[in-house]
């Protein structure tokens, strides 16, 4: 099986669905290609801070430059997705006055709107904040849900006529001679939404011009080309906590250090993060000690995290890079900026671009210029739209707001809908049916599920990006099951099965690294009610389903009485 | 005659009670509250916030307790039988996680939850349910509900039945009269939504504090064992004979009893969500007790609901100075006799004449929830001539203020119905309890006479004899 498009990009991340996007609305017939689902890679792995620029005022004025300048473009174009939080940079006693001076003149060069309160004023916005935090810088940092995000891009791409095809691994980059023209990829199960079970196909996708956006996997591409590419994969930890101790981006204002910034997400708060180089994207260490550190640095600005409940944690790589040249020791020291590594230019290899670096809030910004640069490889003069036009989502976002409907939830449920569906809101809740909440935690409703497996197939990681369902305190203990009933009876009983396994495996992994406290309790109960109500401790309905009776017969039947006297 | 008071306890305790001068009192102790609270301020180098209104606190960090096991939701006797209610789980710590500081659009659903505090006590995560309640109920009617709504005007009527009482109680049995006249119950619930199903309680023709005045007081004077009585509004303006038989069994151990100005507990402002009103409750409450205790006293109620909200809810919803102390020293009366008497004793080999025979009786859930359910079988088991029988742990479905609005009536009685039932199996033909709204609805579910514990002890430790005293 062979496809044609004009141009194809690897990955879908921030960077490959931006460029997607971008391209798409220019014109261009454009195929997205992504191994596993939207966001798996960093994305999905970041801190979801929409940065001010202020973290970047003192070392890389240029990076703090256009943070703010694309910080206030994706609250126009993706208001659905960002929260203005607005964030403080926090200094304690020990801390540096004279880095706080700084700070302060830095992001007024380079247009943040800062002020400087006192501890009191701090605290009287953030309770929670330590008593001897002395002073702070208020900045119009925020959160951004970089799910959705992604996936708007993804579906506006989709809305202009590009093909995502997730699940879908690239496995060689097809080179004659010096030109790369294409991509073989397997199929997970097909091509098309995913509908669960292997099926090993393999498509080859060509195309004019290719675009390696696959961040920290960027260099095994390449190589699949004969090409080198030197990212430096360097990890980072992240904690969730289950409810929001703060509901401003809490920074810590001193020059560099690991866990130093607390960012409210939703309904919870995200602690992070460190910055290790490792060597393997796919296969690192996760330890334990890493969480406890942290937990502990962010206590001295907010104590009562010390007590608090986590949910989970996880972690992410970096997909950074610099020129070989420059041999930088410490990650931290690296750029942030990204590299646009021409092949053509760079190793006489043609048809292909490779990007590494970057921020997900500059992603819109790094999309343009790839863009740009695609446009002029291929001769084809348009105008990049993204910068004016909504994603879907966020259309008339002010008009959204004027509506006071309900959909006949209870007032919360309504209200986290909303700020999730954005302008689409009366689109996807607006129905006639029952529309019982599926996922209680994160107030997610049966419309809102039904409308994201109408956009992602029998995926349900799917559907939890896109709705937040299972992604609260049960950690999906409560949800799942029901979750994956509204793919039946559209999707056979085994993709069902198989669907439900993937998402609670895909929960289970980062409560590995929560269970003391409250959350063993959660992980305890949720065992024991899925062992209890649907036998998933030993399920013989879960065997191999091609031997179904294998796994039956192991079930000792005859060990249960007849159910009479006693 | 009264003698000129020598301290404030005295004064406390011999001052005549009017309504007006109560209301003033309310007036005065915020303004002093806030005077002080201006001086804290200007003394201190970097004046921390005071502590946030109870409407404005931010209970998310207790949503971590809940693992979401739904034991709550199982025991809640609204959510039983109304399928409406969501229920305490999403109530709590389900709605306040999904609250960001600035959203205040409290689910109305919360108006429904009776504030029996069921919840709390069977949550095994200890999840400050009921405290969450209060905290979004006030909120809800901050921010939600019109002030010049009909539900509002019901709703302040009904929590604040204390300022309404003493102007009932100086002409009792016009009260008496008009309030049972049907057309005033018809216009009750078409002019404010107060179910005309029930019937008002009767205003007692003397107040407790007019008999206590008029006795001159405690006839005991003991500065070793002294109790502050906290006796409520209902003890005061409608069951007096309650108050009374307290004060003679306290006597009877050798307390000196002092009956300290007093407001409302806050119970059915709690449950209405009117938290400013219960605050300026709680300041007089916490500063006449507190004083109390200074002066060596502990304090002692005998309705189950106002021993609950001075122990459990003042410190939860109100940083008054003196609050922890309060609570920590404030006990139900029998629970007091048993841990600083020896009640049990006492008892042994007492009788009760046959005023008194068999008893269907009903643990309030208030009492429940201080793990007081199993007091009053235990206490009275040793007493000859008296036969409890406990009728389960439902919930009697009045719940303070909650059975009398026009919209619950129904629920209320729904939710009865199990004790109800279980009183007419009992056998008895006379209810028991401890709680004075609970035992209107026992009286109006089975038509049976309902008496409180303490006149039972009163019979068996004093006689009969002790209520010619002067009634
Ligand atoms: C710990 C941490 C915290 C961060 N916090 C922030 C923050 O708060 N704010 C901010 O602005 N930025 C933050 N970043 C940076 C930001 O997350 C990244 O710069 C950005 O997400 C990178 O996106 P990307 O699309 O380039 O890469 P990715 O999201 O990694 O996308 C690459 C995709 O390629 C796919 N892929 C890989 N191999 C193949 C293959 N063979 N075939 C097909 N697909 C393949 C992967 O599955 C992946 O989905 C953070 C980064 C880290 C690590
Ligand atoms: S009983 Fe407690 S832990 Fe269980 S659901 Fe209710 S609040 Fe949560
Ligand atoms: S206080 Fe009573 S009525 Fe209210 S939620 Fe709890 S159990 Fe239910």
């Amino acid at each position: 099986m062979a496809t044609e498009t004009d141009v194809l990009v690897l990955g879908g991340g921030s960077t490959g669905c931006g460029i997607a996007r971008d391209l798409a609305m220019r014109g261009l017939e454009v195929t997205l290609v992504e191994r596993y689902n939207l966001t798996d890679g960093t994305t999905g792995r970041m801190h979801g801070l929409l940065h001010s620029g202020g973290r970047y005022a003192v070392s890389d004025r240029e990076s703090a430059t256009e943070c703010i300048e694309e910080n206030e473009i994706l609250r126009n174009i993706a208001g659905h997705c960002v929260e203005m939080t607005g964030g403080l940079f926090v200094k304690r006693p020990e801390d540096s006055d004279s880095y706080f001076r700084e700070k302060l003149e830095g992001c007024r060069e380079c247009g943040i709107p800062a002020r400087a309160l006192s501890g009191r004023e701090a605290r009287e916005r953030e309770p929670y904040l330590a008593e001897d935090v002395s002073r702070a810088i208020e900045v119009p940092d925020g959160a951004v849900d970089p799910f959705r995000l992604c996936v708007a891009n993804a579906l506006d791409a989709e809305a202009h006529g590009a093909r995502i095809e997730t699940h879908a691994e690239v496995v060689d980059l097809l080179r004659e001679g010096a030109d790369v023209y294409g991509v073989r990829v397997r199929h997970d199960s097909g091509p098309g939404r995913r509908n669960h079970g292997t099926s090993g196909s393999t498509e080859e996708i060509t195309a004019e011009y290719v675009v390696n956006a696959t961040g920290a996997w960027a260099g095994q591409i390449a190589a699949m080309a004969d090409l080198e590419v030197e990212v430096r994969p360097s990890k980072g930890v992240m904690t969730i906590m289950n409810v929001r101790q703060v509901d401003t981006v809490i920074n810590r204002c001193r020059p560099k250090g690991d866990a130093d910034i607390i960012v409210p997400h939703e309904t919870t708060a995200i602690l992070g993060t460190t910055d290790e180089e490792v060597t393997d994207p796919d296969d690192y260490p996760e330890a334990e000690w890493e969480v406890d550190t942290m937990i502990d640095t962010l206590s001295e600005l907010v104590p009562i995290l010390s007590e608090a409940r986590t949910l989970r944690s996880f972690w992410g790589v970096r997909p950074l890079y610099e020129p070989p040249e420059r041999g930088t020791a410490d990650p931290t020291d690296i750029t942030r900026d990204f590299f646009l590594l021409d092949h053509d230019e760079r190793d006489g290899v043609s048809g292909l671009v490779s990007i590494v670096g970057g921020k997900f809030t500059t992603y819109r910004a790094m999309a343009e210029e790839i863009s740009d640069f695609v446009c002029g490889k291929l001769g084809v003069r348009a105008a990049c739209p993204t910068a004016e036009e909504p994603l879907p989502g966020s259309e008339n976002l002010e008009r959204l707001e004027d509506g006071m409907d309900d959909f006949g939830l209870r007032s919360p449920i309504a209200r986290r809908s909303k700020q999730r569906l954005g302008s689409r809101s009366r689109a996807v809740l607006e129905t006639d049916e029952p529309n019982p909440v599926i996922c209680p935690c994160e107030g997610v409703t049966r419309a809102e599920v039904r409308d994201a497996i109408a956009q992602s197939g029998s995926d349900l990681n799917a559907v939890r990006i896109r709705t937040r369902a299972s992604m609260g305190n049960c950690q999906g203990g409560f949800c799942c099951g029901p979750m994956a009933n509204e793919l039946h009876p559209d999707y056979d009983e085994v993709t069902v099965r198989r669907a439900l396994d993937e998402l609670f495996e895909e929960r289970w992994k980062g409560q590995r690294h929560a269970l003391w406290g409250e959350q063993l309790s959660q992980a305890m109960l949720n065992y024991a009610l899925h062992a209890t109500t649907m036998n998933r401790d030993r399920d013989p309905a879960s065997a191999d389903p091609s031997d179904p009776e294998a796994d039956a017969a192991s079930l000792e039947y005859a060990a249960f009485d007849a159910g009479e006297g006693r | 005659m009264r003698a000129e008071p020598s301290n404030p306890l005295e004064f406390a305790r011999t001052r005549p009670i009017e309504g007006g001068e109560i209301m003033s009192d309310a007036e005065r102790s915020t303004d002093e509250r806030e005077s002080s609270e201006r001086s804290r301020d200007a003394g201190e180098f970097e004046p921390i916030q005071v502590f946030p209104e109870a409407e404005e606190m931010d209970l998310r960090p207790g949503a971590d307790d809940c693992y979401k096991c739904s034991t709550c939701d199982t025991n809640c006797p609204v959510a039983e039988v109304d399928d409406e209610f969501p229920g305490p789980k999403f109530q709590g710590p389900e709605q306040w996680r999904l609250k960001r500081k600035d959203d205040h659009d409290v689910d109305e659903s919360v108006m429904k939850c009776s504030n029996c505090m069921r919840c709390d006590s069977t949550c095994p995560s200890e999840v400050p349910l009921s405290q969450m309640h209060n905290t979004a109920r006030g909120e809800y009617v901050e921010q939600n509900m019109s002030k010049f709504s009909r539900e509002y005007l019901r709703n302040r009527i009904l929590a604040n039945y204390r300022r309404l009482a003493p102007l009932a109680a100086a002409f009792p049995r016009t009260a008496n009269v008009v309030m049972g006249l049907s057309i005033t119950r018809w216009l009750g619930e078409k002019t404010l939504g107060i179910t005309s199903e029930r019937e008002f309680p009767e205003f007692a023709t003397e107040t407790f504090r007019e008999w206590w005045a008029k006795r001159n007081g405690s006839n005991v004077s003991n500065p070793d064992k002294r109790v502050a009585y906290f006796h409520g509004c209902y003890a005061n303006y409608n069951t007096p004979e309650v108050a009374k038989a307290l004060v003679r069994v306290y006597e009877r151990f050798g307390y000196e009893i002092v009956v300290p100005e007093q407001h409302c507990s806050g119970t059915p402002m709690f449950a209405n969500g009117m938290l400013e009103d219960a605050r300026r409750s709680a300041e007089t409450n916490v500063r006449e007790l507190a004083s109390a205790i200074d002066d060596g006293a502990d304090v002692v109620a005998s309705c189950s609901s106002c021993s609950m909200s001075i122990r459990q809810e003042y410190p939860e919803l109100f940083d008054v100075d003196g609050t922890g102390d309060v609570a920590a020293n404030t006990w139900d009366a029998v629970e007091y006799l048993r841990v600083h008497e020896d009640l049990e004793s006492a008892l042994e080999g007492t009788s009760v004449g046959p005023e008194f025979d068999e008893f269907a009786y009903h643990a309030p859930c208030h009492a429940r929830n201080q793990g007081l359910d199993g007091q009053t079988l235990e206490v009275l088991d040793v007493v000859e001539g008296v036969d409890v029988t406990d009728v389960g742990d439902s919930c009697s479905g009045i719940s303070g203020t909650y059975g009398w609005k026009e919209e619950n009536y129904e629920t209320s009685m729904k939710i009865g119905e199990e004790m109800f039932e279980h009183m007419s199996e009992a056998g008895a033909a006379a209810g028991l309890t401890e709680c004075p709204t609970c035992s209107m609805q026992m009286e109006h579910g089975t038509g049976y006479e309902i008496t409180h514990t303490l006149e039972v002890l009163e019979a068996a430790l004093v006689g009969p004899n002790a209520a010619t005293e002067s009634t």
